[in-house]
C-alpha cells in the first residue's frame, strides 16, 4: 500500500516538476492568498481584541445606576390599583423619590461575595467651575481611588499627577487638559467650584487627563467620594457603582442578578456598547468574505495547474491505466499534484504571512503624542485555519480535474494516436 | 520447442463483439471466435480499419465488449469490474503499442519499474534489479538510465517491450510494434517477439500490417470489415 502511494507520488512530483512555470504561480497564487489572510486576519482579530478590551477596561464591567429601568409604582397605585378603583382620594401627595442608591453598602457586599469582583461607589454630580470670571461646568464624580483604581483604567488616562494625590489634597480635583487649558488652569492651581445646591469650595488641580478620552469626555473631573458628598450637600449618598469582574464575559448575566435583587438598573459592557459589538460582528462578516474570496482564487490557480495537466497527460494516462493502474490511482495522482500545490503554497503563504505581520508590528502611529502600533494577532491558529482551508480548497480544486483524468478512456487516446 | 495442439488456450474468444453506439450503431468487431495459445506467436492482419485493433483492446481487456465472452483460463472476465480488468492487466498482461509511448519524464529504468512498483511483490531495489535485467535482456543494458527522448526509436520501443514483460506476463498484446521503425530495427522486434512466445512459453498476440512479419507468426489470423475471415496455422 505504502509502496503504490510512494509510486504515485513520484508520478505526480515529476508531473510537476515538469511543468515548473504552472506549479510556481498556482503555488505563489496560495502563498499570497495564505500570506494575506494571516496578515489581514492578525490585524482583525488583534484589533478586535484590543476594541473589546478597551470597551471592557476604560469603564467598569457593570455599572449599577440609581434609576430603575421603569419607575416604581406609587404607594397609592401600589395599594388600589391604577386603574378601575372604586376609591376617591382627596389630596393625595405625590411621594417623591428621594435619588441615590438605598442601601448601597449590602450591594456591595453582595459584590464582594462573587469570587475576584470588586465594586466601586462613587457619586456624581454637576457642578461650576469659575476661574477670573470664565465659567465651565463640570460634571464631578466622587471616588475612593485605592477602590476605583482597581475597577478602571483611569489612572492610565492621566497626563499628570496620580489619582492618591486626591486623598493627600484638601479638596484635591482632577480635571481634562482641554478643560484645563480652556480655563487656563494648571497643576497645583486653585479654583472654585459651586454646586447646584448653592455649596461653594475651592478645588486645587492635583491631575490632568489626556485628550481624547471617550469614557471620560472633555468635562469630567474626579474628586474624593466625600468631598464630592460634601460639595454636592448629599452627605452620604451614591448614585453609581462600578464592578469589576474576573471574567468580564459574565458581566451580563451578574447585571442580571443584581438587578433582580435591588431593582436598580446594572448595566453591563455589553449592553453599552450593543452597538459596538453589531459593528464588530459585520466586521468579521466582510474579513471573513474577503478572506475567503483570496482563498477561492488561489484555489482557480489549484484547478487551472491539475486540469493542464491532466490535459496534457491525457496520454500517459492512457499508458498507467492500459499498463494496469486503476481509475482510483490516477485520480489520487492528480488530487496529490493539487494537494502538494496546496502545501507548498501554504508553507510559502506562511513565510510571506509572518514577514508581513513583522512589517505591520514594526509601523508606528504617533497618536495625540502617543507612539501607537497596530494590535496584531499573531497566535498559530491563524496559521493552522489558513493552511486548513487551503489545504481543504486544494484538494477540492484538484478533485474535480482528477476525476476527469481517471475517466479518460484509454482506448480513445490508443486509437487516435495510431 | 513444442508447438503442437494441445497446450490449453490462455484467452477464448467466443462471438465477441463490440459496436460504437449512434444512429445506426457502429461495429467495430462482430461474432470474433478465437483462442490465444501459449508458445504461439499470433498474428492479426487485414487493411487498414478492419477492426484489427479493436479486437486486440478486446482481448488485452483495456475494452469492454458488447457482445460474447471471453475466457482467461477457462473463467469468464466479460463482467469484472474496471478494478478487476486493471489488476488482471497488471499482473498477467504486457503491451506494446506502435508508438513507444513511454511517460517522458521518466528513465528507461523508471519507465520499466512502473508496473512492477504498481504490482509491488518485490521491494525497490529487487524491482531495480529486475527492471536492469529486463533492458539487458533487450540489448539495452547500458542505457537504463536514459530518458526516451534520448533514445532512438527502436530503442524506445525495445524499453516498451521491457517494460511488457515486467510482471511476467502470460500474454503479451503488440499494436503494430514495428509501424514505427525501420526495416533493420523491425527485424529485430519481430524476434524478440518469436522468442517470448517461442522460447519463452508466452502467448503474444500481435496486430500488423506488415506482410513480412505476417509471415513469420504461427497463427495467422485474417480480418476483414470487423469479422475474421481466416485463421491460417504457418510453419
Amino acid at each position: 500500500m505504502t509502496l503504490r502511494l510512494g509510486l504515485l507520488i513520484h508520478i505526480a512530483a515529476k508531473h510537476l516538476l515538469m511543468r515548473r512555470r504552472q506549479t510556481l504561480v498556482a503555488t505563489s497564487g496560495v502563498a499570497v492568498g495564505v500570506g494575506f489572510f494571516l496578515a489581514v486576519s492578525a490585524l482583525m482579530v488583534g484589533s478586535q481584541a484590543d476594541f473589546i478590551k478597551t470597551l471592557i477596561d476604560t469603564a467598569p464591567h457593570i455599572i449599577i445606576y440609581d434609576e430603575r429601568r421603569s419607575p416604581p409604582p406609587q404607594p397609592g397605585v401600589a395599594a388600589f390599583g391604577a386603574e378601575g378603583a372604586a376609591v376617591q382620594l382627596h389630596g393625595y401627595k405625590v411621594r417623591t423619590e428621594v435619588r441615590g442608591i438605598k442601601d448601597w453598602q449590602a450591594i456591595l457586599r453582595e459584590v464582594d461575595r462573587i469570587p475576584g469582583a470588586i465594586g466601586s461607589p462613587s457619586l456624581s454630580g454637576a457642578v461650576t467651575l469659575r476661574v477670573g470670571g470664565r465659567e465651565e461646568g463640570l460634571g464631578v464624580i466622587g471616588i475612593d481611588p485605592s477602590i476605583e483604581t482597581r475597577v478602571s483604567t483611569i489612572s492610565d488616562k492621566l497626563r499628570t499627577g496620580s489619582l492618591i494625590d486626591l486623598e493627600r489634597v484638601q479638596g484635591g480635583v482632577i480635571i481634562g487638559e482641554d478643560q484645563a487649558q480652556r480655563l487656563a488652569l494648571g497643576m497645583g492651581d486653585i479654583v472654585a467650584a459651586t454646586s447646584s445646591r448653592g455649596g461653594t469650595r475651592n478645588l486645587k488641580i492635583v491631575g490632568l487627563f489626556k485628550r481624547g478620552q471617550m469614557q471620560l469626555g472633555s468635562g469630567s473631573g474626579y474628586m474624593l467620594l466625600r468631598e464630592a458628598q460634601s460639595l454636592l450637600g448629599r452627605p452620604f449618598v451614591i448614585n453609581r457603582i462600578g464592578v469589576k469582574l474576573a471574567d468580564p464575559y459574565s458581566a451580563q448575566d451578574v447585571a442580571k442578578t443584581l438587578e433582580q435583587r435591588y431593582f436598580y438598573k446594572a448595566e453591563s459592557w455589553q449592553e453599552r456598547s450593543a452597538d459596538f459589538l453589531g459593528l464588530l460582528l459585520t466586521r468579521n462578516v466582510i474579513m471573513y468574505s474577503v478572506v475567503s474570496a483570496i482563498l477561492l482564487v488561489a484555489s482557480f490557480g489549484i484547478y487551472t495547474a491539475v486540469s493542464n495537466s491532466v490535459a496534457d497527460k491525457r496520454r500517459d494516462i492512457a499508458i498507467l491505466r492500459s499498463i494496469g493502474f486503476s481509475q482510483g490511482d490516477l485520480q489520487l495522482i492528480f488530487v496529490m499534484e493539487g494537494m502538494a500545490l496546496a502545501l507548498v503554497g501554504v508553507v510559502l503563504g506562511w513565510a510571506l504571512g509572518f514577514g508581513l505581520m513583522s512589517v505591520l508590528g514594526s509601523l508606528e502611529f504617533p497618536i495625540q503624542g502617543d507612539v501607537q502600533r497596530l494590535p496584531l494577532d499573531r497566535s498559530s491558529r491563524q496559521y493552522l485555519i489558513a493552511a486548513a482551508a487551503s489545504l481543504a480548497a486544494g484538494a477540492f480544486a484538484a478533485w474535480l480535474p482528477a476525476r476527469k483524468a481517471a475517466q479518460v478512456d484509454p482506448v480513445d487516446i490508443l486509437r487516435g494516436a495510431v | 520447442m513444442n508447438v503442437d495442439e494441445g497446450a490449453a488456450p490462455v484467452l477464448v474468444a467466443e462471438q465477441l463483439g463490440r459496436d460504437l453506439p449512434g444512429d445506426p450503431p457502429v461495429t467495430l468487431v462482430k461474432d470474433a471466435d478465437l483462442a490465444i495459445e501459449p508458445g504461439k506467436f499470433t498474428a492479426i492482419v487485414g487493411p487498414s480499419g478492419c477492426g484489427k485493433s479493436s479486437l486486440l483492446y478486446l482481448l488485452g481487456l483495456i475494452d469492454r465488449p458488447t457482445s460474447g465472452r471471453l475466457l482467461l483460463d477457462g473463467r469468464e472476465v466479460t463482467p469484472l469490474s474496471g478494478d478487476e480488468r486493471a489488476r488482471i492487466r497488471l499482473e498477467r498482461f504486457g503491451f506494446v503499442f506502435q508508438f513507444h509511448f513511454l511517460l517522458p519524464e521518466f528513465t528507461a529504468l523508471e519507465n520499466v519499474m512502473l508496473p512492477i512498483r504498481r504490482l509491488g511483490r518485490l521491494s525497490l531495489p529487487e524491482a531495480e534489479a529486475r527492471a536492469r535485467e529486463l533492458l539487458g535482456s533487450v540489448g539495452l543494458g547500458d542505457k537504463v538510465l536514459k530518458s526516451p527522448d534520448r533514445l532512438s526509436g527502436g530503442e524506445r520501443q525495445r524499453v516498451a517491450i521491457a517494460r511488457a514483460l515486467a510482471n511476467d506476463p502470460v500474454l503479451v498484446l503488440g499494436d503494430e510494434p514495428t509501424g514505427n521503425l525501420d526495416s533493420v530495427n523491425s527485424a529485430r522486434v519481430v524476434d524478440l517477439f518469436r522468442d517470448l512466445a517461442h522460447k519463452q512459453g508466452r502467448a503474444v498476440v500481435c496486430v500488423t500490417h506488415d506482410p513480412g512479419i505476417a509471415e513469420l507468426a504461427d497463427i495467422r489470423v485474417s480480418m476483414l470489415d470487423g469479422r475474421i475471415s481466416e485463421v491460417l496455422r504457418q510453419g
